[in-house]
């Protein structure tokens, strides 16, 4: 399996569309065209193996499952993981001899996927570094007050900062890349130490993925308790995941008519003892 | 100089520019103004609409090149509380600048942490972690239905918060960081986790291969077996805590986790405690 210039192209431009300061705007760029799940699809349609692209992009959208990009800091580029990290991770399941949907091809494609992801993390700097010289002559026009000059710079100009940042690489990366990989086989064999090790590292790299949602949500030990729960009722119960989500609904409800209810009885207090408090509790939020 | 008749922005305006966010928010991102000028280029029409002279459109779009920055989905609402607010300041309304850029700062914060939890957090994982489940061996279906499912869940959502925003103006600051703002978050959080649990038994496996065998190769301690009688996935819950415990409770970034992740995976393979069983 190779990648040809037009193949690369069509990458490099789903690249451009979907990285985190994408060009198709963040729903449907960012959390639509970038999550790996979606480009599996796209690259599985460019190269010509959707089922291989399918799995691929399964395998590793449990490593991003929950890419939270809290304050513009990013862990992982989805435009590399998903447009560069897939279509080479195909090549290197091909060459391997994988079946597509087997486990051992899973655990490749997250290997593959994660390491491309957070090298590209030098896209997401690149990309936003030049948006600078763009919203530079922004300022100058809203000083003018040429305001329609803020149209080119938030929707016209970012094109040329993917061009540099996002289309190139892309391009570069997968057409030379595949032959890179072809020529990895021969150089590392699948029984020896650096391949098993990449195969493990790609079983345990999805618990970091989980690891930063978990972080989103859990403060204190106590917090853990709903995640344990879940993971019971599909580990040990093996209920699916809608399941899951109906049953966490009710303790949902339970929780904020609580809330709800203790909020009411502390309103007719006097305002001193407490209303502060619960303020303070909101500010600490990351931007 | 009073108007007789109260200025209102069209619905037609206020389409265009919910739109304009919709697309631009984060298009001509940098790390130092962030969504600035996304909420410039939405705020534009706005302005254009509710002021006819030159220097009045100019001291309202000042008021925007303040820093802005929060969880994009859901920040939506923050722009159209915006809307009602510069509505307001056209009608002489008692709004000026700081009413504004105070609204905007204060709700920043606060929307970026319920947005992450509610729409990062919880929203796209299910619809996710549903798809996944119809993608399993390679179908397309599982794709197609997130594409649909999320971006009709986006655009409508993102275009109710906005016009909730509009509709109630600076009344939603109050149930946006009020009492009831914090039980829909710790409510919302009880899902997401429970969710989360779920999306990890289900679709993370960390396996052990070690097994000790007597003389004739038959194996006597499956370790794998002893740990999943004890609790169903344990070995995929410890390493998941241990992931958590090291960024939230050393500040570890997830780059360096990922790495001693591939030191924890080398060791483990050296020693025979993980084995892929790969051939070919």
């Amino acid at each position: 399996m190779t990648i040809s210039w037009i193949q690369a192209c069509i990458l490099g431009v789903f690249a451009s569309l979907s990285s985190m300061p994408g060009m198709a705007g963040s729903t449907i760029g960012n959390y639509t065209l970038g999550r790996p799940l979606v480009g599996g699809l796209v690259c599985g349609l460019v190269l010509g193996d959707l089922k291989m692209g399918i799995a691929a992009g399964v395998a590793m959208q449990l490593v991003y499952i929950a890419l939270v990009t809290p304050g513009g800091t990013v862990s992982a580029d989805v435009r590399a993981v998903s447009y560069i990290g897939i279509p080479l991770a195909m090549v290197a399941i091909h060459s391997q001899g994988l079946a597509a949907t087997s486990a051992n091809a899973a655990d490749l494609a997250k290997s593959m996927g994660t390491l491309v992801g957070t090298v590209g993390t030098v896209l997401f700097y690149g990309t936003a570094t030049m948006n600078l010289v763009w919203q530079h002559m922004g300022w100058r026009a809203v000083e003018k007050g040429d305001f329609h000059k803020l149209y080119a710079v938030d929707w016209g100009y970012p094109w040329i900062s993917h061009l540099i940042f996002s289309f190139l690489p892309t391009v570069l990366m997968t057409h030379f890349g595949a032959n890179a990989v072809q020529a990895l086989k021969t150089a590392l064999p699948m029984d020896g130490i650096p391949m098993k090790t990449l195969f493990t590292v790609g079983a345990l790299l999805p618990c970091v993925g989980i690891a930063i949602l978990l972080k989103q949500i859990v403060d204190s030990p106590v917090d853990f308790i709903p995640f344990f729960v879940g993971f019971t009722f599909a580990a040990s119960l093996k209920l699916n995941l809608v399941s899951v989500t109906v049953v966490s609904l009710i303790f949902a409800m339970i929780s904020y008519k609580l809330d709800m209810a203790i909020s009411a009885n502390r309103q007719p207090a006097p305002a001193s003892s407490g209303g502060g408090s619960v303020t303070d509790d909101e500010e600490d939020e990351d931007i | 100089m009073e108007n007789t008749t109260k200025k209102t922005i069209s619905r037609k305006t206020l389409n265009k520019s919910f739109h304009h966010w919709f697309y631009g928010h984060l298009t001509a991102f940098s790390q130092e103004h962030m969504q600035t000028f996304g909420y410039l280029t939405s705020m534009l029409p706005i302005v254009e609409e509710l002021y006819d002279n030159k220097a009045d459109q100019e001291k309202a779009m000042k008021t925007y090149t303040a820093f802005f920055n929060t969880e994009p989905q859901l920040g939506s609402i923050i722009v159209g509380i915006t809307a009602s607010l510069e509505e307001a300041r056209a009608n002489d309304g008692g709004v000026d600048d700081s009413t504004i850029n105070g609204l905007r700062a204060g709700l920043m914060g606060p929307i970026a942490g319920i947005g992450d939890s509610l729409v990062v957090g919880t929203l796209i994982p299910v619809i996710l972690g549903i798809a996944l489940g119809m993608s399993d061996g390679g179908s397309p279906l599982g794709a197609i239905f997130y594409i649909i499912v999320w971006n009709l869940l986006g655009y409508f959502g993102m275009r109710f918060a906005y016009f909730k925003g509009y509709e109630l103006g600076d009344k939603a600051v109050g149930i946006l960081v009020g009492a009831q703002g914090k039980a829909i978050r710790k409510a919302i959080g009880t899902v997401g986790g429970m969710v989360v649990g779920g999306v990890a038994a289900t679709w993370v496996t960390v396996k052990t291969s070690f097994k000790l065998t007597n003389s004739s190769g038959k194996a006597y301690l499956v370790l794998q077996d002893k740990l999943d009688a004890v609790y169903p996935g344990l070995l995929t819950a410890a390493f998941i805590v241990l992931c958590w415990s090291l960024m939230a409770k050393k500040n570890i970034s997830p780059i360096r986790v990922m790495l001693i992740l591939v030191v924890v995976a080398l060791a483990g393979v050296l020693v025979g405690f993980f084995n892929p069983g790969l051939t070919y």
